[in-house]
């Protein structure tokens, strides 16, 4: 069963990301519906919708919003729009479409938390989208929606928008706190968790953009209604980005629970040039691979998807390289233990591999793995070891045939 | 069944059960029981970061292993230490770290004392499995003119970069790039200022700081080290003279929570070449206008001659760097043998009129809610690592009132009326105004206020219990009217001998205009010293003496706290300076039988009670003036 999309609906409504657009769509309504509701109200509404935080880890928002100290402010929510994971894209498209849909769901987690100052801590690179957020900001606060006692209503509160400085681990959300208040961008030791000690070591919600989209359309339509979309686990909507060897790669807005099967085939088109699916990485660079008979329930908002003439020697080496780039630094094991893996892979590569390389491989995955500070660590070698449980024989013809036996195929295909 | 206390908290670590206060880390709850963590980043000082997982353990209950070093105990903790997982991965975890290593131990300072190669040794591989180049970086950069940076030792374990934020609080220190690329600098590659920079390469685990000064100097298993005081100024901070073929190559901190907190300055701790002797000196005196190298008993007599004409006029200046024995036997020449009150150790005038009896103790700056620092950045450069105590206490709470030396008024107001615990620091120059300002902040808030007076050398303190002032006597007891004159006074006051004593080029003689004209009208100069100086050309008599770093003896810090110095290096050419004291006192018919330095220790705390402070290692306290 198709659901309509929710947070991509008026998608297509010419110039969406102008104020005036945005309200003829029925924009703000939520927001001045909230206001009317007691804050507490608002959690309860969010906690009964079940929605869960859409970044990745899928921790019930309601739930993360309950757990902010009773009586400590100020408290601040900062939007996590630091979209920095390979395959991911859908941030940048919601804000990108609407950006005053994110800020009205900025607003509405601002007033049911008891913030006044909200956050946006936005991916460097993101500049167009940067643009249409400060435009967005600038028009709202004139509308009166942001400000001192906005609508009449009492209700202080502004937003702040800061631009990151190109690092992944800044979307880390410790990290990207620690970043937003000037220092170098780097987790923090947790406990004390944000929602105790965050963003100038007061009570801070985290939250992300596509989470707090979906906050108009819950407080206009009811928690029952939202709790009604998609799986028993898995309430509403998700954003899949869909890239790699499809046909039509892109942003698919799809209720939760849809087979990936449906994704790739019916939404995305199929694998491209009539060829095999050989496997697909949900959830970015961070997750495991997947074979095509794996798991029918996507996870997370990213679908990577590769074709049979795909070298996964060379997938997995890029991924590690990734990871290597963006270690913060910090532990040892993700610092060091990715720097090896790159160099390895790189050997792999290049056809000078020996038989040890594999297990070698596995064994600093697992000294990286559950040792480092943030996940960053443990994420790099998810991937890299999956890849060599499904694909060992891969890892095998690059030592044997000393090189890639891809590599000729690869290049036709580009071709 | 025992009472459980709430504020306890038992454990087991590797099976053995263990008791701490809450808050204690599982690191320090194994140390208790003698089980060693590995660390790497983690250091007693500083607050957990738990970047290098080193000290990864296991911990029952929890599905990753836990750091150590940032754990904090529960009741029924379960914690494993040497469990398969565990040795598998600090095997791992040290790979990891020396795969950009540069193991150039053979030629790093840092060998043989290195916790990386300590503990590469108790708990890592035997081999490493990286095969590929190791990530190059810049090695000897120049930090600052004192400390060098080898950029491929550094693993990263922010212990600097903390020091400089945590510690010293000058954050000049900071990490630079990221992931393997990260290195240590400073802003803009500017060179570092701080004056806290020695304490970088003590604290560094690896050899990746290292001090100019010691660089390349020896390796750890060649030196000879003795337990001593800085020579540097009144704190007072126990150092380790660590010195190799009787040179000395470096000084270390010798942690005394009650006075260094185990931190040293650079001036103190850089301060060493001034102690190092130059060449086999003997004695000399001025025999027709040129001076000859005589016997110690020849220039002793020579002594001896000329103080018994100059009698009751001969004045005697004992530097503030000079040990208590020394000062003991030096008062006694001039007071009982040779009638003389003119007695001095200060270089400028100030005021002594009462004892310090009143006085903070350093460590209990962290106890005060609020502090004066009367002269501000003055206090701190006479006794720089008082810094360090003021910033650790700030970050706790304390709050700290910085005013120039005229502006008590300013300190006065800010010191709120409910204020319970007040407390003030000063130098000697500004004693009258801290002594002022004190009964005035008494009166006005409702708690205690004491005063730390920040003495003058090492020794300072000593020399003015020990009644090395031309108007006090030992313990500050008066001398009934037989005052003599004060050294600014020496030059106008026909004298007709001047007897100085140093032991340390930092806190030596050195004449005023007004005193330089006078010196060579004298008719006997006496100079008994460490090192040749510019005096030795007015000087009629030179006599060798030991360094600071070359005696036996005790010291008295700003506080009061006796602490012993020894002997780090042998000169037995020279006459112990005591030895020439009681040879002068007895070729004037003393007759004085003092075997050792420990006789003249043990007749101090006889004479002067509260000295026997020393044999508890407590502070010197003297009684409240009424």
């Amino acid at each position: 069963m198709a659901v309509k999309p929710l947070l991509t609906k008026d998608f297509a409504t010419e110039d969406l990301h102008r104020l005036s657009v945005y309200e003829r769509t029925g924009g703000y309504t939520g927001f001045k519906k909230a206001l009317e509701m007691q804050p507490d109200e608002l959690v309860e509404l969010v906690k009964k919708s079940g929605l869960r935080g859409r970044g990745g880890a899928g921790f019930p928002t309601g739930n993360k919003w309950g757990f902010l100290p009773k009586g400590t402010y100020p408290r601040y929510l900062v939007c996590n729009a630091d979209e920095s994971e390979p395959g991911c894209f859908k941030d940048r498209y919601l804000i990108e479409k609407s950006p005053h849909q994110v800020l009205e769901g900025i607003l509405i987690a601002s007033y049911a938390i008891g913030c006044n100052l909200a956050f946006i801590y936005i991916r460097g690179e993101y500049l167009p989208q940067t643009e249409a957020l400060e435009t967005a900001i600038d028009e709202a606060r004139q509308a009166g929606y942001l400000g001192k006692n906005v609508l009449s209503k009492g209700y202080d509160i502004d937003v702040i928008l800061h631009r990151g400085a190109g690092a992944y681990i800044c979307g880390e959300e410790t990290a990207m706190l620690t970043s937003l208040e000037g220092y170098r961008g780097e987790p923090r030791l947790k406990p004390p968790f944000p929602a105790i000690k965050g963003l100038y070591g007061k009570p801070t919600v985290v939250n992300n953009v596509e989470t707090v989209c979906n906050l108009p359309h819950i407080v206009l339509n009811g928690a029952d209604w939202f709790a009604a979309i998609g799986t028993p686990t898995g309430k509403g909507t998700r954003l899949w980005c869909m890239s790699g060897h499809v046909n039509r790669p892109g942003n698919y807005e799809l209720e939760n629970g849809t087979p990936i099967r449906e994704l790739i085939e019916e939404h995305g088109g199929g694998v491209w040039k009539n060829r095999k699916l050989k496997a697909f990485q949900p959830g970015g660079a961070s997750m495991m691979v997947l074979l095509p008979e794996a798991g029918s329930l996507a996870g997370a908002g990213a679908m990577v998807v590769m074709d049979e003439t795909t070298c996964m020697v060379d997938a997995a080496r890029r991924y590690v390289k990734f990871f290597e780039h963006e270690s913060c630094g910090k532990c040892t094991p993700c610092r060091e233990g990715t720097f090896w893996m790159a160099n390895l892979f790189d050997q792999f590569e290049a056809g000078e591999a020996k038989p040890g390389d594999i297990d070698l491989l596995l064994d600093i995955g697992y000294n990286i793995d559950g040792r480092s500070f943030c996940p960053l660590g443990d994420a790099s070698t998810w991937f890299p070891r999956s890849v060599i449980k499904f694909f060992r024989e891969e890892f095998q013809e690059h030592i044997s045939e000393k090189g890639c036996p891809f590599k000729k195929s690869v290049q036709e295909a580009v071709a | 069944m025992a009472t459980v206390q709430t504020d306890q908290v038992t454990l087991t670590v590797n099976g053995q059960s263990v008791t701490v206060p809450k808050g204690t880390l599982i690191l320090d709850a194994a140390k208790k029981i003698g089980i060693d963590i590995p660390i790497f980043c983690s250091h007693p000082k500083m607050a957990p970061v738990a970047v290098c997982r080193m000290c990864l353990v296991e911990v029952e209950k929890m599905p990753k292993l836990q750091p150590a070093c940032a754990v904090y105990v529960a009741e029924g903790m379960v914690v494993r230490t040497t469990t398969d997982q565990v040795t598998k991965y600090q095997k791992g975890v040290l790979e990891f770290l020396l795969i950009n290593h540069p193991l150039d131990c053979p030629i790093c300072d840092k060998g043989g004392e290195c916790p990386l190669q300590d503990q590469t040794y108790q708990y890592g591989p035997g081999a490493s499995r990286y095969q590929f180049d190791k990530a190059h970086f810049d090695k000897a950069v120049p930090l600052s003119d004192k400390i060098l940076l080898d950029r491929e030792r550094c693993i990263l374990c922010w212990r600097c970069t903390r020091f400089s934020e945590e510690i010293s609080g000058e954050r000049e220190l900071a990490l630079i790039q990221r992931g393997v690329h990260t290195i240590i600098g400073t802003f803009n590659d500017e060179p570092a200022q701080s004056n806290y920079q020695g304490n970088w390469t003590e604290i560094c685990p690896v050899g990746a700081l290292t001090s100019r000064q010691y660089r390349f100097i020896s390796r750890p298993w060649d030196l000879d080290r003795t337990p001593s005081v800085c020579p540097g100024c009144s704190m007072g901070c126990n150092i380790q003279i660590d010195a190799r073929n009787n040179k000395i190559g470096r000084f270390q901190s010798r942690e005394n929570l009650a006075v260094d907190d185990s931190w040293l300055c650079d001036f103190g701790r850089f301060s060493f070449p001034n102690f190092q002797r130059q060449s086999l000196e003997r004695p000399r005196v001025r025999r027709d206008g040129r001076l000859e190298e005589v016997s110690y008993e020849e220039a002793i007599a020579f002594t001896v001659d000329g103080l018994k004409r100059a009698g009751g006029q001969a004045a005697g200046w004992a530097s503030p760097a000079d040990t208590n024995e020394e000062l003991v036997l030096f008062r006694r020449l001039f007071r009982e043998v040779l009638r003389s009150p003119h007695l001095d150790h200060r270089s400028a005038a100030i005021p002594d009129a009462e004892p310090d009896d009143i006085s903070l103790a350093i460590a209990d700056i962290e106890r005060l809610e609020h502090v004066v620092v009367l002269g501000g950045q003055e206090v701190i450069d006479a006794a720089p690592v008082l810094h360090l105590r003021l910033f650790k206490a700030q970050r706790k709470g304390l709050n700290v009132l910085k005013v120039g030396g005229g502006d008590a008024k300013k300190a006065l107001d800010g010191i709120p009326a409910d204020a319970q615990v007040v407390g003030i620091l000063a130098t000697e120059a500004n004693k009258t105004a801290a002594v002022e300002l004190q009964g005035r902040l008494q009166r006005k808030v409702k708690g205690s206020v004491r005063r730390l007076i920040v003495t003058t050398g090492p020794n300072g303190r000593g020399a003015k219990d020990l009644g090395i002032l031309p108007h006090l006597g030992p313990g500050y007891t008066s001398l009934n009217g037989q005052a003599g004159k004060a050294r600014m006074e020496w030059s106008g006051a026909g004298l007709r001998a001047l007897y100085v004593h140093e032991s340390s080029p930092l806190h030596g003689f050195t004449p005023s205009d007004a005193e330089s004209m006078w010196l060579p009208t004298l008719p006997l100069l006496v100079f008994h010293r460490f090192k040749p100086s510019p005096l030795d050309e007015m000087a009629h008599v030179i006599l060798p003496g030991h360094a600071f770093t070359e005696k036996d003896g005790t010291v008295t810090n700003m506080e009061g706290r006796v602490q012993r110095i020894s002997r780090g290096l042998d000169a037995d050419w020279v006459v112990e300076d005591w030895r020439v004291f009681q040879e002068i006192a007895n070729g004037l018919g003393a007759g004085w039988a003092y075997e050792s330095v420990a006789d003249i220790t043990a007749e101090l705390v006889r004479s002067l009670p509260p000295y026997s402070a020393l044999n508890r290692g407590e502070r010197v306290l003297w009684s409240e003036p009424a």
